[in-house]
């Protein structure tokens, strides 16, 4: 096994085993902060396909913004510790059914398809080709998504805005 | 670096762990030295000595202060999140340590020399994000909750300055790499980014009143970012006992103190890096080379700390109001205007 | 002044009482240090500082004017009546000593420096001095005894009163017995005596 199959793999622990916390930790504060390791594994992963663009952005935008967010919204809830996460089981007929199709569905696919493997590219400069193409062949996309953004953060400043002649 | 021991160790696992072990031998050093720094220039700003028992003026202090650190009882509140609360000291030093993988230390040693340099020291630095929210939270106390809030929205604040007036300097050196724009600025103080950089006289001129702004708010959000005084709000004795860390003791507490120092000397790393020269030499060709450049990097990035240390030790901290306006109505309108400025400059 | 300019002004503001913080701070890092390294170096205190309080017992007469004089109660003397055949010599000032001073102790865990002790002294043996590391492990040894009178020593003069006292209320009984006018008993200068003579808690002999 060679150092690029090891540190695959140990990628895909911490972002399976993240995932996992995520969805069967009954403290709503680990689910969150275990969604950190699955985003940090996820980057890795982009790593390790060449896309260093993508994976310093997954750092930046999924654990420096969204990340925060979610866990100050689930530490300003009220109550935090008290919250009943059902794990139980319920509707198993229908349950196992729909998930052993969707599962046999998954992995024919896996097994049918005729993957096509290839020797990795050389590592090339990534950014400056993604800046470019933001701003000539996607700069339409690239404004309505900063219009939409900002028009979020419009929104939301103006909702957190306190009347003051109200 | 990396080629340098895989020709003596071939291709295995070995050379990527020393590789990630180098900066530590680094920062370790570092820490005792700025541990000592620290306490020394606070002592003689306020007429005091400080140390003066431990050895000659005390120099053996930090040492002596880590052995005590290594002895002591490692305590956890009966109340803690225990898991987390073990886990977020280690994360708070990844987000710093990991920072340092990008740092060109030296014409021929930079940890990774990857394209994105500096965009990937904004991002690493979120993992600290979050290491001091868990922090706060497993502590299940209220100052250590008040304080990891308090950082993080300082933090997340302080991002917008730092990544735009980063953005100025990567728009004249022309890439984010910090190896190359370190290259971009070799050949004497001249060549600086401070100064304009390389450019034709005219630009250079054009060019300086907005990058001097621009490097002055790099050094501002970079102090906020470590919550160094004059924006220590996380961590004010005197409204919060001592913030996220108050519950640590021992050796975790030792290990934020540790990520702190790491932090002091990446921000500082990062703002020689991009507009002092890096290593290259002040002098141009006389005391290049990659010995002299890690030496000269070292001693800008020293000069930082000192700086830092002394802003510390006069003024007083900025209210949590006043934080924000620092930064959302001063240095965000200011460093538009710089990069408007210069990618006009840059363009005509 | 106009919103822009107010805000211009902040800015400027900001900037230039940060320098002039800066440079005050730089120039006291060159300053000389005023720490005095205590254990090390020591302040020479003023001449009427006061510190503990120390007792030359040679010169103390036993008036008990000092222990009277405390506020905090912290001085704890007893004397014995001198009889008249012990001549107990004169202290430096040429008073004679009349009572042998059997306990002098001072509690300076108790004294709080007033110094008041120090000026009723006829004698001037009891006075402040410039020590001030006297700590203590246990609060015990903070008591300190000036006596220097062995036990053996109180004995014999507790005995040598107690005589003295009986031979005198003999002699008393004697005069009584003979319907004479009554003479005071030649009792050693001491002043009238009191019923129950063996006591050797004294009245102080000069009330000033």
């Amino acid at each position: 096994m060679d150092l690029f199959t090891i540190i695959f793999y140990s990628f895909a622990v911490i972002t399976l085993g993240g995932g996992a916390v995520v969805v069967f930790s009954r403290n709503i504060v680990h689910s969150a902060f275990a969604l950190l390791f699955a985003f940090f594994g996820v980057a890795g992963l982009y790593v390790l396909l060449m896309a260093d663009f993508l994976a310093i952005t997954q750092l930046m935008i999924y654990v420096g913004g969204i990340l925060v967010l979610i866990l100050f919204g689930v530490m300003l809830t009220s109550q935090v510790l008290d919250v009943q996460i059902k794990t139980g089981t319920i509707q198993t007929f229908p349950a196992v059914l729909a998930v052993s199709a969707l599962a046999g569905t998954l992995v024919g696919i896996f097994w049918s398809t005729d993957w096509k493997t290839t020797a990795a590219p050389p590592m090339e400069v990534t950014a400056a080709k993604i800046g470019e193409m933001l701003l000539t062949s996607y700069l339409l996309p690239f404004e309505i998504a900063s219009v939409v953004l900002l028009a979020a953060l419009i929104g939301a400043a103006m909702i957190a805005r306190r009347e003051k002649n109200a | 670096m990396y080629e340098l021991l895989q020709n003596l160790l071939g291709d295995s696992l070995l050379v990527y762990v020393i590789g990630a072990a180098l900066p530590l031998l680094f920062v370790l050093p570092f820490a005792v030295v700025a541990v000592l720094l620290e306490m020394k220039v606070s002592a003689h700003m306020q007429d005091r000595v400080a140390y003066m028992y431990t050895g000659w003026h005390g120099v053996l202090q930090p040492v002596a202060d880590i052995l005590k650190l290594l002895q002591k009882e490692d305590t956890i509140p009966a109340a803690a999140d225990k898991f987390l609360f073990r886990v977020a000291p280690f994360l708070v030093f990844m987000g710093g340590y990991a920072g340092f993988a990008a740092l060109p230390f030296s014409s021929a040693y930079i940890g990774t020399n990857i394209d994105l340099g500096v965009f990937y020291l904004l991002a690493i630095s979120s993992l600290s994000v979050i290491g001091l929210m868990m922090a706060g939270w497993a502590s299940n106390n209220k100052w250590s909750l008040f304080g990891s809030m308090r950082s993080v929205g300082q933090i997340i604040s302080y991002e917008i300055p730092a990544a735009l007036s980063i953005l100025v300097a990567v728009m004249i050196a022309g890439s984010l790499n910090l190896q190359e724009v370190s290259k971009f600025q070799d050949g004497g103080l001249q060549n600086w980014i401070v100064f304009g950089g390389p450019l034709p006289l005219l630009q250079k001129i054009l060019l300086f009143p907005f990058t001097l702004t621009a490097f002055f708010i790099l050094f501002i959000a970079g102090i906020a970012e470590v919550n160094r005084t004059p924006f220590d709000l996380p961590e004010a004795e005197s409204e919060l006992v001592q913030g996220y860390n108050t519950e640590y003791s021992g050796m975790k507490f030792a290990i934020f103190y540790l990520a702190e120092f790491a932090n002091m000397f990446l921000v500082s790393g990062i703002v020689v890096s991009l507009y002092l020269g890096g290593w290259t030499s002040p002098l141009g060709d006389v005391m290049s080379g990659p010995i002299w450049g890690f030496f000269w990097f070292v001693a800008k990035g020293m000069f930082f700390v000192f700086l830092q240390v002394w802003i510390r030790w006069t003024l007083p901290r900025l209210r949590v109001d006043q934080l924000m306006y620092t930064s959302w109505k001063v240095l965000t309108p200011f460093l538009f205007l710089c990069i408007f400025a210069v990618g006009l400059i840059l363009v005509l | 002044m106009s919103e822009v300019r107010q805000y211009f002004n902040n800015i400027w503001l900001a900037l230039f009482t940060a320098a002039i913080g800066m440079k005050t701070t730089i120039r006291h890092l060159f300053t000389s240090a005023v720490t005095i390294q205590y254990p090390d170096v020591k302040l020479k205190l003023p001449e009427r500082a006061r510190n503990r309080l120390y007792v030359n017992i040679d010169d103390c007469i036993g008036c008990d004017q000092c222990a009277m004089a405390c506020p905090v109660d912290c001085i704890d003397i007893e004397t014995i009546k001198g009889t008249p055949d012990q001549d107990l010599g004169v202290t430096s000032t040429g008073q004679k000593k009349r009572l042998h001073v059997p306990v002098f102790d001072i509690d300076i865990a108790k004294c709080c420096y007033c110094g008041l002790c120090v000026y009723p002294c006829p004698t001037e043996c009891i006075m402040m001095t410039d020590v001030y590391e006297f700590s203590e492990f246990d609060r015990q040894n903070l008591n300190y005894h000036y006596s220097r009178m062995s036990t053996e020593e109180i004995t014999v003069a507790r005995e040598k009163l107690r005589k003295a006292d009986e031979e005198a209320a003999a002699k008393k009984a004697a005069a009584a017995a003979a319907p004479k006018p009554a003479t005071p008993p030649p009792a050693a200068g001491a002043p009238p005596k009191q019923e129950g003579g063996a006591q050797e808690q004294a009245k102080p002999n000069n009330p000033s």
